[in-house]
């Protein structure tokens, strides 16, 4: 079964209120490697709110991110966290030289990054700040990669331009098949979270993959893709969240 | 082509979300209620309290996520422990006695470390307490120990602490007090002191790369 993938982000109730663009990105693609085997590569990105280039920050790392997987997609290569690292590195330095063209703290530049780079048989993870990756764990159970990391407060959190050498920046690769996953930022937190039990909540996982595995053409997915825009705008979801929010599905699963 | 117009009309998504408690954000009003508040200052004040629950009321998140708690000097009361907005609401305050300005704000910190340590047992996720001081006088008793809790609390990020004067308050010791600089309040724009407040604590949740706090430009109700 090949590759299906919607994602979107949608500017916060407080953002809009305020005037401000959305500043969570997403980036995703299924690139082929040199077998011929389909890659599903996405990264995402939430802009820290009181950073004054969050936006920009956001849309550049995702871009980036998945522009530089799908180099290494094309190299040939498995996957290494090298090459996560390596990619972060990049980021930051091209982060840094906007940050000295502007005449403005690096930390204007703040921004969580997450994402996945998944082959046939191996998959990478990787992150910094919060937000959640959660995969099926191959039984149809809903299992969050890493515990989201705040700070104190609910609103504090590491970003990517906090540390040159990464302490922060989490990667994993997996042996195996990683047949779904879904990534989102913190607007979506405590809608698909479980705080006290740091789980997952199956149900809304159980929910959103549905349709996604039914659907059997690009036509279908549009659909869900342009669905998945308007759920996230949606008053059942802003009535819980003001903030902006991400959220990437995909799956290889089909009914 | 039967098959795509059902893929069109399928109620994709999920309304089946998490039943985690709301995070929390702790206020405490500490408001100078000594005799020198008598009159217009008293009935304006109570205005903008009232004024501050409505405008929170209007928002759906700072309604289920604000918690409001009231103390008054002198002599220092708690009129209100934390209560969320709806649940939130005072007696109309009076005013007489001193300005035991100091024992006020001992208490108001004392309240927010008690508050955020209920947090952390029932697993509530929490936001940077504020406090907020309302004056029009000077303290009438020993000042010296709440602005070294002040200052310590300020630089620990334990909370964010705001001194407003009103007309006749000491904004020299306020300024001693305060680790942010005391806001002087245009003649008894109370209303719009609180249309401020609540307008920036509805913006709370916006994430912080530093340790600043989000306030809205404080415009209208101070004066320069």
């Amino acid at each position: 079964m090949m590759w299906k993938a919607i994602g979107s982000s949608v500017a916060g109730t407080s953002h809009a209120a305020s005037g401000k663009p959305c500043e969570d990105a997403v980036q995703y693609c299924v690139a082929k490697d040199v077998n011929g085997d389909e890659v599903m590569i996405c990264c995402v990105s939430d802009g820290a709110g009181s950073a004054a280039f969050a936006g920009f920050a956001s849309g550049y790392a995702t871009q980036m991110m998945t522009d530089g997987l799908r180099m290494v997609a094309f190299s040939g290569a498995a996957i290494s966290q090298g090459d996560i690292y390596a990619l972060a590195e990049d980021i930051y330095y091209g982060l840094a030289a906007a940050a000295e063209r502007q005449h403005v703290p690096l930390n204007e530049y703040s921004c969580t990054m997450l994402g996945c780079y998944i082959t046939k048989g191996r998959a990478a993870f990787f992150q910094v700040g919060d937000g959640a990756i959660v995969r099926n764990d191959g039984t149809g159970f809903y299992l969050p990669v890493w515990w989201p990391e705040n700070g104190e407060y609910q609103n504090s959190t590491c970003f990517l331009v906090d540390d040159s050498s990464f302490g922060n920046l989490n990667v994993v690769i997996t042996e195996g098949a990683v047949n779904e996953v879904a990534i989102f930022t913190d607007g979506m937190q405590l809608l698909a979270l479980n705080t006290e039990q740091e789980t997952a909540h199956q149900p809304f996982f159980t929910d959103m993959f549905r349709f996604l595995r039914m659907a059997n053409d690009h036509e279908k997915v549009n659909v869900l893709h342009r669905k998945l825009g308007e759920y996230l705008d949606s008053k059942q979801i802003n009535d819980r969240t003001d903030d902006d929010k991400t959220l990437f599905l995909a799956t290889r699963i089909g009914v | 082509m039967d098959e795509y117009i059902s893929f069109e009309q399928i109620p994709f998504g999920s309304d089946n979300f998490a039943d985690n408690p709301e995070p929390r954000c702790p206020c405490v009003l500490l408001l100078d209620t000594s005799g020198s508040m008598g009159g217009m200052p008293i009935t304006q004040l109570n205005e903008g309290v009232r004024t501050f629950k409505q405008e929170l009321m209007m928002d759906p998140l700072a309604t289920k996520r604000v918690e409001v708690a009231v103390v008054t000097f002198g002599p220092v009361t708690v009129e209100s422990d934390f209560h969320t907005v709806p649940n939130f609401s005072t007696r109309e305050l009076d005013a007489n006695g001193d300005t035991p300005m100091g024992a006020a704000i001992s208490m108001g910190i004392d309240m927010v470390a008690r508050r955020k340590r209920e947090y952390k047992e029932h697993g509530v996720a929490y936001y940077k307490p504020w406090i907020i001081l309302i004056t029009d006088g000077a303290p009438t008793d020993e000042w010296a120990q709440a602005a070294r809790q002040v200052r310590e609390g300020e630089d620990g990020k334990k909370f964010a602490f705001f001194a407003i004067g009103v007309e006749g308050a000491s904004m020299d010791i306020l300024k001693q007090i305060s680790v942010r600089s005391p806001l002087k309040l245009k003649g008894l724009m109370f209303r719009e002191f609180f249309m401020w407040l609540s307008a920036s604590m509805k913006m709370v949740s916006s994430k912080n790369p530093g340790s600043t706090i989000n306030l809205l430009p404080p415009s209208g109700w101070t004066e320069l």
